[in-house]
């Protein structure tokens, strides 16, 4: 058998094992301690649909606040004829994506709290929190998606809009929005299902009855109130939303694979165009920089020798530490072989095969992470201690969250490397080990450093799963920063969160550059 | 001889049109394959090299079926239209990879690989990596691992479709060269009816899956009454 074909196909199996495995301790409702049959009817719960209401508010809500001025700012990075630091605050824009969840919502309460520079009070906790955070985290990822779009409109079309004598409406209307509406569609359902999905944001900034999401309530169910049958309805109610958006969110993503430019695609001379776009860009700026920002700042007054000196910090660092790497290699291994089948799936006139393997490896898109924890904690618990099994399962649930990052990174060079040496490889019986060392690594190891240090980064700031299974010896630095929090040791909070932003950038740099060398070799 | 008997294709996801090839091309002799895109030219190619496996039918390497090998072991050496050479690696390793792909050379090896790069002019040029190259330079490289790797078939596929007249002519006189020194068999696909003048002295004419004309190659390109030949040549 294909040696692609088995390693992938080993992948997949091990993909559904995790993934149905605990849906099928979901749906044996029946077995679960207090389970009565009106249980199934969810819809006379006034708990469960105050619960679904906010969930898809709050995402449909964020969505918009992030998405309407993602686009007005991927267009003014598209036209502004070219400035200094235009590459460095596109790469700044990568940023919220390496910043775990529980520190921006750390900045964000840093600049929005009661003592920040544009206090908002109590307001700040609720759905106005909710929100703040998710724009930080998503209007730049959107900025990202949305700018290529503009890349790919052809230079002719420009020009040839310059000779008709097009004013700013008519380009946006016939080149722009047509370029455009191929890919809002993707953007917009991606940024609602992270929203949507969103646990750490709303746990943190919300949590109370009028603002608590399906995730946080299935959570609060398993951990506090002792309910595993709401905490399994719960569940299947957030995997019945997420298979909708998910099946939506393919059938419409048409993103280009396209490396963002540094060059703009067309300078506009007009000034008060130029000011207008730099405006922009500057607020976009302000607003991902000041949360970490006003952060460093209340760190440096905090008590960092104190912080520094206690042993639940280190050990939560070695824990972090332990779980972000194993997850991550986890994560890239698996996608180096779903990769690797589906290039040559590729190769071989199977497109359509090639994107199913891609698109698997997508799954906790599908079943979000709480939503296997929630189904492996009414698996094992009827059978083992399931906090014995802390280590196994968050490592597991977060290799599958970086999963589809890796996808994403790596994906364009494999193929690319698949389809232009493939056939040569073959020819000259390059294969296995020799293939890997003299061809693959050389020409893949940047996009794997990137994969690599990017799963890394995401497995270490995760609060999820790790809150459900969570015990002081096993904490990781998330856990520990949110437990500061509940016990409203804010300064503590604020030096650990940062120490965990530090961690975060010093790994993902290191890792970057160990497995992708230099970038000037 | 290389003999391809009642050889059958048919493209994975299509319910229709078999590919069918018969050939017979003498050792030392160079077959240029003529046609419309789509035709089947690269198919056969990637058929004889073993990158894509026949529903039935054989080929013969002087009387040794090689149909059932894996690309690796077969007797064949291809050059694509680009992308034949490692851009990270030297001209040297490009061409030693030809020998054993683990790049474990013994001495012997590691002349035979130094003599097959002055034989191609690139002697000075060893060190340098494929981006320091031109397109010529790059192809006779190619050709450089062909020599090393001494297989009894080569296959061209469009190899020289990005260079100019005249390094077009000065490569297929080196092909021409290789084939009859080494008692090679060789195919070569080329959009250019020039390319098969001066490469071959038969040429076939693929069409619709099938080699529908094989004849001399003056004869075929000056002098055909067919209309699908006529047709094709008259669109070039």
């Amino acid at each position: 058998m294909n040696p692609r074909a088995l390693s992938a196909g080993l992948v997949l199996v091990l993909l559904a094992i995790l993934v149905v495995a605990p849906l099928a301790g979901l749906v044996n409702l029946r077995g679960l301690p207090g389970y009565q049959p009106d249980d199934l009817q969810f819809w006379h719960s006034a708990y469960i649909r105050r619960v679904l209401f906010f969930s898809l508010w709050q995402a449909l809500l964020s969505t918009l606040c992030s998405v309407l001025p993602a686009i007005l700012v991927a267009r003014a990075f598209a036209l502004q004829p070219p400035f200094v630091l235009r590459g460095f605050l596109l790469r700044l824009f990568a940023l919220p994506l390496v910043v775990p969840a529980v520190v921006a919502v750390m900045g964000i309460v840093s600049v929005f709290g009661s003592d920040g520079w544009i206090p908002l009070g109590r307001s700040l906790y609720g759905l106005n929190g909710i929100l703040l955070a998710h724009v930080f985290f998503n209007l730049p990822l959107a900025v990202r998606l949305l700018l290529p779009l503009w890349q790919i409109i052809p230079q002719g079309h420009w020009q040839l809009a310059e000779q008709l004598g097009m004013n700013a409406w008519q380009r946006w209307r016939f080149l722009e929005w047509p370029a455009l509406r191929e890919g809002l569609p993707g953007v917009v359902l991606l940024v609602f299902m992270l929203c949507l999905t969103s646990f750490a944001v709303v746990l943190t900034l919300g949590g109370g009855p009028r603002s608590t999401t399906l995730e946080v309530a299935i959570y609060q169910s398993l951990r506090f109130d002792f309910e595993p049958v709401r905490a399994v309805v719960l569940a299947l109610l957030q995997l019945a939303l997420c298979v909708l958006v998910a099946t939506l969110t393919f059938r419409m993503q048409r993103l280009p694979e396209v490396e963002i430019s540094i060059d703009p695609v067309t300078g506009d001379d007009r000034r008060w165009h130029k000011s207008t776009n730099l405006v922009l860009i500057l607020l976009a700026t302000l607003f991902v920089t000041m949360p970490m920002l006003s952060m460093l700042l209340d760190a440096l007054t905090g008590p960092v020798l104190e912080v520094l000196t206690s042993v639940a910090l280190w050990r939560s660092v070695a824990n972090t530490l332990f779980i972000g790497l194993t997850a991550a290699s986890l994560a890239v291994a698996a996608g180096w072989f779903l990769l690797g089948y589906s290039a040559s799936l590729v190769l071989s006139g199977q497109p359509g095969r090639a994107r199913v393997v891609d698109l698997a490896g997508s799954v906790i898109y599908v079943v979000p992470p709480l939503v296997i924890g929630t189904g492996m904690f009414v698996l094992l618990s009827a059978h083992v201690d399931v906090f014995n099994w802390i280590y196994p399962i968050v490592i597991t649930v977060n290799a599958l969250m970086g999963l589809p990052f890796v996808i994403r990174t790596l994906g364009p060079a494999m193929r690319q490397n698949h389809a232009r040496y493939h056939l040569l490889c073959e020819s000259l019986a390059l294969e296995g080990w020799d293939r890997f060392h003299h061809v693959e690594w050389p020409l893949l190891r940047r996009p794997l450093g990137l994969a690599m240090a990017l799963a890394t980064a995401l497995a270490m700031g995760d609060l999820g799963v790790i809150a459900l299974f969570g015990t002081p010896t096993t904490a990781t630095l998330t856990l520990l920063i949110y437990q500061q929090l509940g016990a409203y040791l804010i300064p503590a909070a604020t030096v650990t969160a940062v120490l965990l932003l530090l961690l975060c950038l010093a790994v993902f740099w290191l890792l970057e550059r160990a497995i992708g060398g230099r970038v000037d070799a | 001889m290389l003999e391809i008997t009642r050889l059958e294709y048919a493209y994975p996801g299509t319910s229709g049109s078999t590919l069918r090839f018969d050939l017979a091309v003498s050792n030392g002799e160079v077959l240029s394959l003529i046609g419309p895109s789509g035709s089947g030219k690269s198919t056969l190619l990637n058929l004889v090299a073993g990158f894509l496996a026949p529903a039935s039918g054989h080929i013969l390497l002087d009387g040794v079926d090689i149909v059932s090998l894996p690309a690796a072991s077969r007797p064949v050496s291809i050059v694509f239209q680009q992308h034949n050479l490692f851009p990270h690696l030297d001209l040297y390793t490009n061409v030693a990879l030809g020998i054993d792909p683990s790049l474990r050379l013994t001495r012997s090896q590691a002349g035979t690989v130094a003599g097959a790069l002055e034989r191609l002019g690139l002697d000075d040029l060893q060190r340098r990596k494929p981006g320091e190259l031109s397109g010529g330079q790059r192809q006779r490289a190619a050709l450089a691992r062909v020599l090393v790797r001494r297989r009894k078939i080569l296959l061209l596929d469009e190899a020289f479709a990005a260079l100019g007249p005249a390094q077009r002519a000065e490569m297929i006189g080196l092909v021409k060269n290789l084939v009859q020194e080494n008692d090679m068999t060789a195919l070569l696909v080329s959009h250019q009816p020039r390319d098969a003048l001066i490469a071959s002295r038969r040429c076939a004419f693929v069409s619709g899956g099938r080699i529908t004309v094989l004849q001399p190659t003056r004869e075929l390109l000056e002098q055909s009454q067919i209309p699908d030949v006529r047709d094709y040549l008259g669109s070039i």
